[in-house]
């Protein structure tokens, strides 16, 4: 089922969410129906069973609505302000059931990996994408693949040095390594190479 | 810890606070030199919409209808609408039609009502339609001799709890009983300017228990007939 395309506009998103602040339910509306494929998605990836995606989803939207007066305060871009409430309230979820999620045994989520390996790779999806995933898109893209795939193994999931490690059956020491050089050369791609 | 002029440092442990690898005690003491470091809340803000727009990447899916409906009954965002609201964000159009077509179903029906020099003087006049549009009531007022005259023309028959009660629907507000219809084909109620003032564009006729609504705000059952109050002069 393909949900409709509908483009991300960071100023429309952020007028939304000052009308949320502001209490006013259509443009919490708008942003709802504007973001809500994307927020679902993320949560389903994240803890794999539609009902409790359902849940975190509607957990996340109630925060969102109850918090969009502190949005300014958190300097975010607003996709990434929403998006991390969805991770934070999904890794919520999966601690509160005592789940362990089964993630494919390391074997990461193939379209999701392809979208870091290669943002052309879907170019209708791109076009949905905010001005900083897009960046973010290219500058996975040059990664070397095995940083790549720790960086997205533990944003995904939640996983600490030593659970990645394990997952993939790495020693920690390695995986740190890999997380350290892979985020330098994230930063330094992101900011045009203004810093090592 | 002091990150003061490590920037490299500062970077890191943000990148990997963002990430989610930043763990336990390393985890709470980067979130108290957050606390009192702006610059730092700011690089981990930077990071934030860096890192975060991995979210991002996964494919979308559509969710349930049922997780909006959840959401705004939870919020309130939609109390139950009553019953009487119905004509309320409606389309201008709406308004325009029922205006034009009650007036001239308003003006055929007068020739059948107005006969005879004793039949009373008519002043406005309503005819309540049902949902297909066909008309049900024909309702009538006097001014002068403050009297509300009701004819029903085609009801629905009524279980024996049931009743119908006649409202006024002003443009803005809280529609305004007129009274509960006794049985008979026509009825006689007292007209009052209160409840009958310029402010009232329709009328409307609800279903109701014995006694009428208990709800002092309006209507509590479904409104069956309603039509436009118009003015015959």
């Amino acid at each position: 089922m393909a949900p409709p395309s509908i483009p991300v506009n960071t100023l429309d998103l952020n007028k939304w969410i000052l009308g949320a602040a502001q209490k006013d339910a259509r443009a919490f509306r708008q942003l709802y129906d504007a973001c809500s494929p994307r927020l679902f998605g993320l949560a389903l990836r994240i803890v794999r069973r539609p009902a409790l995606a359902e849940e975190v989803l509607q957990e996340s939207f109630i925060a969102i609505w109850d918090h969009a007066g502190g949005y300014q305060d958190s300097l975010s871009a607003p996709m990434t302000w929403m998006t991390t409430i969805v991770r934070n309230k999904s890794f919520d979820l999966l601690r509160r059931a005592g789940d362990e999620v089964d993630i494919d045994d390391g074997k990461f989520d193939e379209r999701v990996l392809a979208s870091m390996r290669d943002p052309q790779a879907n170019p209708a999806d791109a076009l949905e994408l905010s001005s900083e995933a897009k960046a973010l898109a290219a500058c996975m893209a040059v990664l070397e693949e095995k940083h790549r795939d720790v960086i997205g193994l533990a944003f995904f999931h939640d996983l600490s040095h030593g659970d990645v490690a394990r997952r993939l059956a790495l020693p920690v020491g390695t995986v740190k390594t890999w997380i350290r050089r892979g985020l330098a050369r994230l930063h330094s791609c992101l900011t045009g190479g203004r810093t090592a | 810890m002091n990150l003061r002029g490590k920037e490299a440092l500062r970077e890191r442990l943000a990148a990997e606070y963002v990430l989610g690898t930043l763990r336990s005690r390393a985890r709470r003491r980067f979130e108290g030199l957050m606390h009192g470091d702006a610059a730092l809340r700011r690089t981990v803000a930077e990071w934030r919409d860096r890192i975060g727009a991995m979210a991002e990447f996964v494919p979308p899916a559509t969710p349930p209808l049922r997780v909006w409906r959840a959401i705004e009954t939870r919020l309130r965002l939609r109390g139950p609408a009553p019953a009487w609201r119905f004509w309320r964000g409606g389309a201008l159009a709406w308004w325009r039609t029922l205006g034009v077509v009650s007036s001239m179903v308003a003006a055929l029906l007068l020739v059948t009502v107005l006969q005879g020099p004793g039949a009373p003087a008519v002043d406005d006049v309503a005819t309540l339609t049902n949902a297909q549009a066909r008309t049900a009531l024909l309702v009538t007022a006097d001014r002068d001799r403050k009297l509300l005259t009701v004819r029903l023309v085609e009801t629905e028959p009524l279980a024996a709890d049931r009743v119908l009660q006649l409202w006024a629907v002003p443009r803005d507000g809280k529609p305004r009983s007129l009274g509960v219809l006794g049985a008979g084909r026509e009825l006689s109620l007292p007209l009052t300017a209160q409840a009958i003032g310029a402010d009232v564009a329709l009328l409307a006729v609800s279903l109701e228990p014995q006694g009428g609504s208990p709800d002092p705000n309006g209507p509590s059952g479904p409104i069956l007939y309603k039509g436009a109050w118009v003015s015959v002069m």
